[in-house]
């Protein structure tokens, strides 16, 4: 009896162990997990004491995260630029205001490809970009890059902002990387890669024809441009309320049988008995 | 507002405006002393001290001023006895004269004073006098947000 009562107490401190090992195990995972911001919880929270302990906790950055965010989950939001030039001169940078065009050219000095940029985007003209674009390197603060080395590469010829928060305002995902900021909508219009300056100056002038041409739409669909440009650049959340709201206005409310169509008949019939009708 | 923050001079910049703090790298014998610009537009990358290179690309709506700090000895002449920096400036403090380069349209305004013992002039540019009533109180705006602390330079 004795002998039974001991084995089963060295059964259950034997599990106990491995229960204790097993949950340990499972919290270095959770750890390690979240210091690759994948983890459950706020992949921003790091585990050696979060960096952005004051982010407001959301449901939105309580999902796990994988990867860089999508094009369609980018915030278009334009920031002004607080940092410092490679020369040590304290700047604060305004891209939002009437008037303003600016094109913000993350770069890096350690990036082979940047060089070019570096070099031939100090002539904004001689690239073919138009002149009311403004041009200003932007490249992480002086913490991750070398001034020196920067201030080689840029001169003086080209506005240059050294701001580690500059890349995370803007979620930049490498360099080079390109931002097209308006700054009487203070949102960015066009962001990307770009292989070589002139491809760049041509994605800018494209970007600048649509914003013409969506203004020209929009007035001649509203009277004025500013409703339609506050519609483009909306994502996620906001373009899906934005259509709620679009949708309530014209009397289509939740659970209206137009938004269920059954056959094709109900999504074209209207346009088929315009047509017969005209 | 934007915070710039250098060489104990603290400005909290309004909605537009943009703006630098440095200072020039000495010559040999030479001392240098806090330069600080702001302006509602593209500033160049290369700006003289009082606006050079910059004035010139102002439009009528535009605001240029600078603060430019002379040094400690300065701070007994009677030129700064004026112990603090201009904050409420007006219409009529604005003269086509006082421009240090003259573009036509322009006005400015020149203030020497003392703050935390340190000499400053305060140099300020319209692109139009004609609109001095509605650009005034925006370069006040900036003026009310603009600190200077003692011993920084």
């Amino acid at each position: 009896m004795l002998a039974l009562l001991i084995a089963v107490i060295c059964a259950v401190a034997l599990l106990t162990v491995l229960v204790a090992g097993l949950l340990r195990s499972h919290a270095d995972i959770l750890r390690a997990l979240h210091s690759l911001g994948a983890g459950v919880g706020d992949p921003a929270r790091r585990a050696d004491g979060d960096e952005h302990q004051d982010r407001p906790r959301t449901a939105a950055t309580s999902m796990a995260t994988y990867g860089a965010p999508l094009a369609g989950e980018r915030s278009t939001k334009a920031h002004d630029l607080i940092g410092v030039t490679p020369e040590g001169t304290a700047i604060a940078l305004a891209v939002n205001g009437p008037g303003r065009l600016t094109l913000l050219a993350f770069l890096s000095s350690g990036c082979v490809s940047c060089r070019r940029f570096f070099d031939e985007l100090a002539d904004p003209k001689g690239v073919g970009l138009p002149s009311r674009v403004r041009v200003v390197a932007v490249t992480k603060g002086p913490e991750h890059e070398s001034a020196p080395e920067v201030a080689a590469l840029a001169g003086r010829r080209m506005t240059t902002v050294m701001s580690s928060d500059a890349w995370s305002d803007y979620e930049v995902p490498g360099s080079p990387f390109f931002a097209l900021v308006d700054g009487d909508a203070q949102r960015r219009i066009g962001e990307g890669v770009g292989g070589a300056p002139a491809q760049v100056a041509d994605l800018v002038r494209r970007a600048l024809a649509d914003r013409e041409a969506l203004g020209r739409t929009g007035s001649a669909r509203n009277g004025s441009g500013s409703g339609s440009e506050a519609v483009i650049g909306l994502s996620g959340p906001a373009r899906e309320a934005d259509n709620d709201r679009r949708l309530i206005q014209v009397g289509v409310l939740p659970g209206d049988a137009s938004l269920y169509p059954s056959t094709l008949a109900d999504i074209f019939a209207t346009s088929e008995r315009e047509a017969s009708a005209g | 507002l934007t915070k710039l923050d250098a060489y104990g001079i603290t400005a909290d910049l309004p909605p537009g405006f943009e703006g630098r703090i440095f200072r020039r790298t000495p010559a040999p014998g030479e001392r240098t002393y806090a330069v600080a610009q702001f302006a509602t537009f593209a500033l160049p990358p290369t700006v003289a001290d009082f606006g050079n290179g910059a004035v010139e690309l102002m439009s009528a709506t535009d605001i240029f001023a600078v603060l430019f700090e002379y040094g400690p000895e300065s701070a007994h002449n009677s030129l700064f006895r004026v112990p603090t920096i201009p904050r409420r400036l007006a219409g009529d403090h604005f003269v086509p004269t006082v421009l240090r380069r003259a573009l036509p349209g322009q006005s400015g305004t020149q203030w020497f004073f003392t703050e935390s013992s340190r000499p400053f002039t305060l140099y300020a540019v319209l692109g139009s006098h004609r609109a001095r009533a509605t650009l005034v109180p925006s370069i006040n705006t900036l003026l009310a947000g603009i600190s200077i602390k003692s011993g920084a330079t």
